[in-house]
């Protein structure tokens, strides 16, 4: 056991236990009584101090009483603090998880609110650096509130004010969660000496305390037995000593029911017909009926009424969901799952949003002097026009004064690379244009491409491998490209972003290539234009994962607006290249953008994660190379001692009323 | 207190004095009052009962020689009867300060034991005078004699004032001086002196008088009720003691009234005097009837 404040205690206990004997002896306030005679008390005293001189402090009984309240008070006032961990450490790091998961109600109000009393109740316990206390036990702590990204919430600090609001200003939120970064950082930080370091410096090892549920994504062997082998490499550079992290869990665990999958597209022979598929997870141990409900724009199109199977093995009990519906124009298609049981104790993941635009092909404009395989492969892709213009035509066109009917969505570029380009998106084969940044730096022949991303969007599906290119340019590219495909040496296909506009480069004529002759090509075609148009490129922007950024290109720069989400709405602005980034997709949810003299853009964020909906908190972790157990709930930080003595305190007072009422005092 | 009575009925009630008619003052000694009485004394006199037969001397009253004896011895010798004489009584009550304190009241418990023995000795004929004292001799009302004197009894007790300090010393100096003949002497008091009690008494209980001492404490005196820290003042003198009420101090103050009440007791019985501890709760009825009995003050 330890006290927060010994010396103040020890100076009041000085003051106050002298004074009250000193007024008890000497300034008490007699009660007056008349009597025959004082002949006979008299006499009694007198016997009375001849044989006893120390009687009343030997047996008065509410003397003694007195001094138990007020040691007891004093007690209190220096701040008994008892160390159940028995290892106090001096600097804390107090690891908060704000993930989606914590958000469940299994332990009232909520398992963020719990963790945030739980980590108060230890700020509480901290040795304070009082005047009258020994300021070189001050404890010192940092707030860190983590989901997938770590923050700050407070540096190192003994201010316990500043520590309790940096506390309570952790909002909840509906990521994933990742605890290596955290860890990294409360190390990182932990290394450096603090507000308050006064003697102590860095060489002093942060203890880490670490208030979460345990379902952490990194973080395995919560009900993995093989604990280490399953861990992802991302956390093999935690390095954590014994002990150095204490696993406060939070949570009981229950039900849960939650969409963990849910993607909304159009048929490619009908795009007025949309198809919904979704997965619907059971999280709990028992069998739950539940509404699948799907809504367009708020009215309800859908019910179907599903059986989730229990866990079983650790797996949870999960139903696939198919809908289909026509939907002739845009909107939000929500999917929401309505548990007929009361419990289910996260709501984040009980509903996922997809946004679709209006069904809309699109206008291409084909500078070419001829290439006929090119052609080919764009007739080939759904398109709603498909200008074909000579580069001298196409230079002639004066951007300027085009109305937005005859504008294009995608521009392809054959051989042609024009020194002045409007803003938009560009297939360019051959050299590229002095408006996308980059440059040919030479040229190169007989190349094969070697490696190349099939995950990504352009090159999905499309098999590179047998493409051969007698001659391509050598391509220098900006400092923000992405490079898709590669040469030996040299980039062999790369996206672009140059002042609003985006090109994809293909830096060889593919006439001289074997390319058209593979099926990929027209594969290439129809994602390049998919990707380019804005269609595809709101498609996997209009659904983004919680945490994840949006952001939207070719915007009027400096153009104003807000972004209305679940709860809040933001000021946003276009930046200088006419981009907008917004970072505040924290929360699950649709959110609107509105941007002056611009139409409106929806956009959805879903949580759509197993490892959030399963809300059994874990008692062990493996974290970098230690396996953390949970800390039993009797064992949790340290236990303030001052509301017993209070307690002690009041009973004795209780007691001395008792004993006067009573007359024992006799 | 006194205020509330008019007369001694009211104060003892009619059935306690009818009872008491049949007692009387006992006295160990016998006595020569002033006159004629109802009691046998030392002093051979006129009377109906005969005593004793003794030799004629010269100068003899010839009046009480026995001539039938003569007529049978031829030898003169008197006949000798005992001579009947009346009996002092002297009541000396206190009505100091401090009889005012205790719950029931001790100055209306010792009223009614001194009314009460007053009545007694009137109905029989003895010479009875009441005194008040505190600091000396408040009142007195004397040589009260017979059922005609008990108005003017009654209208001293009935007005008495008590309060003020205690001077017993100097009461019993004053009642000395003042005391003549042979009797009975009964000390009502609560004897709380600080000067002390044995100068007063000594000077009470001389040859001729017989001395009853009959302390009357209230029940607050003999076992205390109190609790706290308290300034205890002294109704009398205003002297002033401070005390922390402790069991073992309550245990102290009952050691010490029962010493001095024994005490008394004994300086009493050394000196051939009557003593009688009394509550201030007990029924004055049965202190009388019984307990002074008991005790031989009354018959």
């Amino acid at each position: 056991m330890t006290f927060l404040a010994p010396w103040l205690a020890a100076s009041a206990a000085a003051i106050a236990v002298p004074l009250l004997v000193l007024l008890y002896f000497l300034k008490l306030r007699r009660r007056e009584m008349p009597i025959s005679s004082t002949l006979l008390w008299k006499r009694a005293v007198q016997d009375l101090q001849v044989n006893a001189p120390f009687q009343h402090l030997r047996k008065n009984l509410l003397l003694l009483l007195q001094v138990l309240v007020l040691i007891a008070g004093l007690l209190a006032l220096s701040g008994p603090v008892l160390l159940r961990d028995g290892s106090p450490a001096k600097r804390y790091v107090l690891l908060i998880d704000r993930s989606a998961s914590m958000n469940a109600t299994d332990v009232l109000p909520s398992r963020l609110e719990v963790a945030k009393d739980e980590a108060g109740k230890l700020v509480a316990t901290m040795r304070t650096p009082s005047a009258l206390s020994l300021a070189s036990r001050a404890d010192e702590a940092m707030v860190v509130a983590f989901d997938e990204h770590a923050r700050v919430m407070c540096n190192f600090t003994s201010d316990k004010r500043q520590l309790l609001s940096a506390i309570a200003a952790i909002t909840p939120g509906d990521g994933g969660t990742r605890i290596d970064e955290a860890i990294l950082m409360a190390k990182a930080f932990g290394s450096a000496p603090g507000e308050a370091a006064n003697a102590r410096g860095s060489g002093v090892q942060a203890q880490l305390e670490l208030f979460s549920d345990g379902r952490l994504g990194d973080a395995a062997a919560h009900r993995d037995e093989a604990g280490a082998s399953s861990r992802p490499a991302a956390d093999a550079a935690i390095s954590l000593q014994e002990g150095e992290l204490a696993f406060h869990a939070i949570g009981s665990g229950g039900q849960n029911v939650g969409v963990t999958a849910m993607q909304a597209r159009r048929g490619y022979e009908n795009p007025q017909e949309v198809e919904v598929y979704a997965t619907v997870a059971n999280f709990g141990t028992d069998l739950v009926t539940c509404d699948a409900q799907l809504s367009l724009d708020g009215a309800i199109q859908s019910v179907q009424s599903v059986q989730l199977p229990p866990t079983a093995n650790d797996q949870p009990g999960v139903l696939s969901l198919t809908f289909a519906l026509e939907m002739p124009t845009g909107g939000v298609l929500e999917l929401r799952c309505l548990p007929k049981s009361s419990q289910n104790f996260l709501g984040s993941d009980d509903a996922a949003w997809a946004v679709l635009p209006p069904p809309r092909n699109l206008a291409v404009c084909l500078v070419t002097d001829g290439n006929g395989p090119l052609l080919s492969a764009l007739k080939a892709c759904p398109l709603e026009r498909l200008e074909v213009k000579s580069p001298a035509e196409f230079d002639a066109i004066d951007f300027g004064s085009l109305p937005p009917e005859k504008g294009y969505d995608v521009i392809v570029l054959d051989r042609h690379a024009p020194a002045k380009l409007p803003r938009g998106r560009f297939v360019v084969f051959g050299s590229p244009p002095a408006a996308s940044g980059a440059t040919a730096t030479g040229s190169l022949e007989n190349q094969v491409v070697l490696d190349w991303h099939s995950n990504h969007p352009i090159l999905q599906y499309v098999n590179m491998a047998n493409l051969f290119a007698a001659k391509a340019y050598k391509l220098s590219l900006p400092a923000d490209s992405s490079v898709l495909a590669e040469f030996a040496s040299a980039p062999a296909l790369a996206l672009v972003r140059n002042q609003g506009s985006l090109f994809l480069l293909a830096p060889f004529d593919c006439l001289e290539t074997n390319w058209p002759f593979e099926p990929s090509f027209v594969m290439f075609c129809y994602n390049a234009l998919g990707f380019l148009s804005l269609d595809g490129t709101q498609t996997g922007q209009l659904a983004l994962p919680v945490g994840a950024p949006f952001s939207l290109e070719g915007l009027p720069t400096q153009a104003r607006g807000v972004v209305t989400g679940p709860g809040a709405t933001t000021a946003v602005q276009v930046n200088a290249s006419g981009i907008l980034r917004f970072p505040g997709t924290g929360r699950v949810g649709v959110y609107r953008l509105e941007l002056a003299n611009l139409p409106a853009t929806t956009f959805a964020v879903n949580l759509l994660s197993a490892q959030e909906s399963d809300i059994k908190p874990a008692t062990r972790l493996a974290v970098g190379n230690q396996q953390v157990l949970a800390q039993a709930a009797q064992q949790k930080g340290n236990l303030e001692l001052w509301p017993w003595l209070i307690l002690l305190g009041l009973v004795g007072i209780l007691l001395e009323w008792w004993v006067y009422s009573r007359k024992l005092r006799l | 207190m006194t205020q509330k009575f008019t007369n001694l009925a009211e104060l003892l009630g009619r059935e306690f004095l009818a009872r008491l008619d049949g007692l009387d003052v006992l006295t160990r000694r016998i006595l020569q009052g002033r006159l004629q009485g109802e009691r046998r004394s030392k002093r051979r006199g006129q009377s109906v009962e005969f005593a004793e037969h003794r030799p004629y001397a010269l100068g003899d009253d010839m009046r009480f020689v026995d001539w039938n004896t003569y007529a049978r011895l031829e030898q003169l010798f008197l006949k000798l009867f005992l001579e009947e004489q009346d009996l002092t009584v002297h009541v000396l009550l206190d009505v100091s300060g401090s009889t005012q304190q205790g719950q029931p009241s001790k100055s209306l418990a010792m009223l009614r034991l001194a009314a009460a023995l007053s009545y007694v000795a009137l109905v029989n004929n003895n010479r009875l005078t009441v005194s008040a004292f505190a600091d000396g001799l408040l009142g007195q009302v004397a040589n009260l004699r017979g059922r005609v004197s008990v108005q003017r009894l009654s209208a001293f007790l009935l007005n008495l004032d008590s309060g003020g300090s205690s001077d017993f010393d100097k009461a019993c100096r004053q009642l000395e001086a003042g005391r003549v003949g042979s009797g009975v002497t009964v000390v009502i008091s609560d004897f709380l002196f600080k000067e002390g009690y044995q100068e007063g008494l000594k000077r009470l209980s001389g040859p001729r008088y017989d001395l009853f001492a009959l302390q009357l404490l209230s029940p607050q005196e003999l076992s205390p009720d109190l609790t706290g820290d308290l300034r205890l003042r002294d109704v009398e003198d205003s002297d002033l003691a401070e005390v922390t009420i402790s069991r073992a101090l309550l245990d102290y103050y009952k050691r010490n009234v029962a010493a001095y009440c024994n005490e008394l007791s004994a300086f009493c019985t050394r000196r051939g005097s009557g003593y009688m501890l009394a509550r201030s709760d007990e029924p004055t009825q049965g202190l009388v009837l019984n307990a002074l009995r008991r005790k031989g003050l009354l018959q």
